[in-house]
């Protein structure tokens, strides 16, 4: 079987501490559509960087239209070999036309000048072959729709005459209209004889498109076969695995009475009517793919995000949040996704961090708002006791400090002040074992100490080894709600991709 | 829903510089209500004349902008550019000769610019405010600190106060000629030529730009060495005007470039704005500048006016910006 235009055989990479890909395999044929699934961090967009030479393989073979790749390849060489890749964020000038950006780098010129009749044509001609009519080649990209936007980054590839198109989650950003048109162009595609990898997320649209399936977990190739020789059911358990998962330390706690709710929430395009209620002692988990608007959903309750309408009430009294300040202020606090970004000042000394949201407290007495050092080390001496945090000592900095200690050192400003629900955004993401279950530990502490926390995780074994109850979202909508304690990672997952109109609520 | 034929006011661009056109009308008929003189025949040619400075600063300032990056050290190459040249010239040098040298000098400082900036991916900010701060100590140490005499009569120096000052054609001073070329030769490039194209897609999105093959350092240093090109000829008006080179020569130019290219609708943000806007907004800076000393206003209140104006526009400009944005998304 040489018909393939594309082998890749045992290839492994390894980035520092991981092994991101492990003799992985993959055989794409001409005019078919093969789907690369696999969860969150299985290694598919690693693999496809891969192809498209943004990374290099350690070791493996890569063999393109009977091609064997000796060596590294780079992204021009995979260019000139006919790969194109779509990106999930759109790579394209928004203040430039159409055409400008299908040329952009190639530009045709006639005497130094540019040839913008030429190239608005051609423009035109290539949009054509994809059954596109109504685009004006001369229509600044940056006021299209995301849809469009990626019709002309296809249509560009074509230009560089792209055999060989990877699509990473394409479908992630559109409606459901352009979901149609873009479905209708990958079958153009196809009939023009081009292998296509499609990688997306959202297993019920597969069977409209897809030909062949290749399945990837944690860094390994698990399966390949034709599309309709698996059932759904049989994808998603390849997708998943069957490891055993009991390294969570969940202890249950007696619930207390209700502390947050939050009705109706709206907000920008990732937060369409949420609803959810939080009780004391109590871990509730949110789940979903990236992107299903989980983060948003916190961020905009944490006034980080501004609201676009619904009521957030606490001990059944409604609460006015307009920004992060005044959600501190009524103990709703937030140890977001991006630590180094957004949860540490990583220049500044753990003193400084765990004092800074607690300024207010302590210069409390002063009138001058002087600093007041005997309050500040007893914030400092109580959040170390507590939390374990290994340092040389609070004037450290803290980006100076393990994963782990880093997410101690968020946890510990909120201690400081008594904070009535925490929000937890990932909040094991990055760290080694050892250090999530110390992190596990102060949940459980916390629970204890009749805390409502939330935790947002993308790790299917993590949330629901420590949740008492989970939520799952997806496309910024709640689709389900279940009990850790008598799911599966499948009812999980299905949820979890419900994107289709009958978003059945639990 | 998309018509066939684009109309002329829906393209990108063109309606911030219709408003700063609108502006300078408005401006005008103002003045001329306030003061008669300001619309004298007298006054609207060396008008004409003061506005050149300021365009040429604006269109290489206007040219960094779309790139996305900033460029501080236009007002000391200006000075350097009137030192060197007056220097040269004092100390006996043919003219022609003075003028290659310094041409020569202020291009090397836009290749540096570009080399930090686009090369070694030093914030522009603080890459170009080291080379402001050199150029303004070249530009002291040339004559050892101090302003140059007069550079003196006849033969070439003659053509030369002429030619960039001094000289003109019907009612037009031949410096206006020069600058009007200059500024066609760029709004050429920028609108016509792959090299344009390429500035306009670094401003925009420098990943895309670079994925799609264009060199971004080739491109940055470009707009860089146009930029020190326009300091260079501004310097050299500003010489022949005084007859002599100062040390001080261009001081806060860099922020009247940005003046020039933001009222005429370049955005500082990069990747939109038309050259042609840069005429609206250095003729803005130049009215208000004759204008309100016509019309007897003292200097602190002048600088008072003229800063709220620019505030006001890069304001307006932003909220365009966010509002284009908003659009797009409720398209989506």
């Amino acid at each position: 079987m040489s018909d393939y235009v594309v082998t890749m055989e045992h290839v492994t990479k390894t980035f520092p501490g991981v092994k991101a890909l492990d003799d992985v395999q993959l055989h794409l044929l001409p005019g078919r559509v093969m789907a690369l699934l696999g969860e969150n961090g299985a290694g598919k967009s690693t693999l496809m960087k891969i192809l498209s030479g943004v990374y290099t393989r350690d070791s493996g073979d890569i063999t393109i239209f009977g091609q064997k790749i000796e060596g590294d390849l780079n992204t021009k060489q995979a260019q000139a070999l006919g790969v194109a890749i779509i990106h999930q964020e759109l790579n394209m000038c928004q203040h430039l036309t159409v055409a400008a950006n299908m040329f952009l780098g190639r530009e045709i010129t006639k005497g130094g000048r540019l040839d913008n009749a030429e190239m608005n044509r051609q423009a035109v001609e290539q949009l054509a072959k994809l059954g596109i009519h109504d685009l004006d080649p001369e229509e600044s990209v940056g006021n299209l729709t995301v849809g469009r936007q990626q019709m002309v980054e296809i249509a560009k590839a074509l230009l560089i005459n792209a055999k060989v198109l990877v699509m990473d989650e394409p479908s992630s950003s559109l409606s459901n209209a352009e979901i149609v048109e873009m479905f209708r162009i990958v079958r153009e595609l196809k009939a023009m004889g081009t292998a296509i990898v499609y990688i997306s997320h959202r297993l019920q649209e597969l069977h409209h498109i897809v030909d062949d399936v290749t399945i990837m977990r944690d860094g390994k190739y698990i399966t390949e076969g034709k599309f309709e020789d698996f059932t759904m059911d049989q994808i998603i358990a390849n997708m998943v695995g069957h490891e055993v998962k009991n390294q969570f330390p969940r202890e249950t706690v007696p619930k207390g009475k209700k502390i947050l709710e939050v009705k109706h929430l709206n907000a920008g395009k990732m937060v369409k009517d949420v609803s959810f209620e939080v009780f004391e002692g109590e871990v509730l988990g949110f789940s979903g793919l990236v992107g299903a608007g989980r983060t948003e959903t916190m961020r905009a309750i944490f006034g980080a995000d501004r609201k676009d309408g619904g009521e957030i009430l606490l001990d059944g009294k409604p609460l006015e949040i307009t920004n992060p300040g005044s959600s501190i202020r009524h103990g709703v606090v937030l140890a977001p996704e991006d630590r180094k970004k957004e949860g540490l000042c990583t220049k500044l000394t753990i003193r400084d961090n765990i004092a800074l949201p607690n300024l207010d407290i302590i210069t409390a007495g002063s009138l001058t708002g002087k600093i007041n050092r005997k309050i500040e080390n007893e914030m400092i001496e109580k959040g170390k006791s507590s939390l374990t945090i290994k340092m040389s000592g609070a004037d450290a900095e803290a980006g100076s400090l393990s994963g782990g200690n880093q997410q101690k050192v968020v946890v510990a400003k909120w201690l400081a002040r008594q904070s009535r629900v925490i929000i937890f955004d990932e909040p094991t993401r990055g760290i080694d074992v050892a250090a999530k279950v110390e992190i596990y530990d102060i949940i459980n502490e916390l629970k204890k100490h009749g805390v409502g926390v939330i935790i947002v995780s993308s790790e299917l074994p993590e949330v629901m080894g420590i949740s008492d109850r989970i939520i799952v979202m997806c496309n910024g909508r709640i689709t389900g709600e279940v009990d850790p304690r008598h799911t599966s990672e499948e009812e999980i997952m299905t949820y979890a991709t419900q994107f289709g109109d009958h978003a059945a609520a639990s | 829903m998309e018509n066939k034929k684009r109309s002329f006011l829906s393209k990108p661009g063109v309606a911030s510089v219709l408003t700063a056109f609108i502006g300078v009308i408005v401006l005008m008929v103002i003045f001329a209500m306030m003061n008669p003189n300001f619309i004298k025949r007298n006054n609207l040619m060396s008008l004409a004349r003061s506005i050149c400075p300021y365009l040429l600063v604006g269109i290489g300032q206007g040219i960094v902008c779309i790139t996305g990056n900033i460029d501080l050290s236009i007002g000391s190459v200006l000075g350097m550019s009137a030192m060197i040249s007056a220097t040269l010239v004092c100390n006996g040098m043919n003219v022609i000769l003075a003028i290659i040298i310094d041409l020569i000098a202020c291009l090397l400082v836009g290749l540096s610019n570009g080399v930090l900036v686009g090369k070694f991916k030093l914030p522009p900010f603080i890459g170009t405010l080291g080379t402001m701060t050199i150029c303004r100590g070249i530009a002291q140490l040339v004559n050892n600190n101090y302003n140059t005499g007069d550079i003196g009569t006849g033969g070439l120096k003659d053509l030369f106060r002429d030619t960039f000052y001094y000289g003109r054609v019907g009612y037009v001073y031949y410096g206006v000629v020069i600058c009007l070329i200059i500024w066609a030769i760029f709004w050429y490039l920028m609108s016509y030529t792959a090299t344009g194209r390429h500035i306009y897609a670094i401003g925009s999105n420098v990943d895309a730009a670079r994925l799609s093959g264009v060199d971004v350092f080739k491109t940055t240093t470009t707009a860089y060495v146009i930029s020190a090109f326009c300091s260079f000829m501004a310097g050299l008006i500003t010489m022949a005007a005084a007859g002599m080179g100062s040390m001080q020569a261009g001081m806060s130019y860099e922020m009247y470039g940005v003046a020039a290219a933001v009222i005429g609708g370049i955005s500082t943000l990069g990747g939109s704005g038309l050259l042609v806007g840069v005429i609206a907004g250095a003729s803005v800076w130049a009215i208000l500048q004759n204008g309100l000393t016509l019309a007897n206003v003292p200097v602190a209140m002048r600088n008072i006016i003229i800063g709220i104006i620019v505030v006001a526009c890069v304001l307006f400009d932003i909220m365009r910006r966010s509002g284009m944005i908003g659009a797009k998304k409720k398209a989506a």
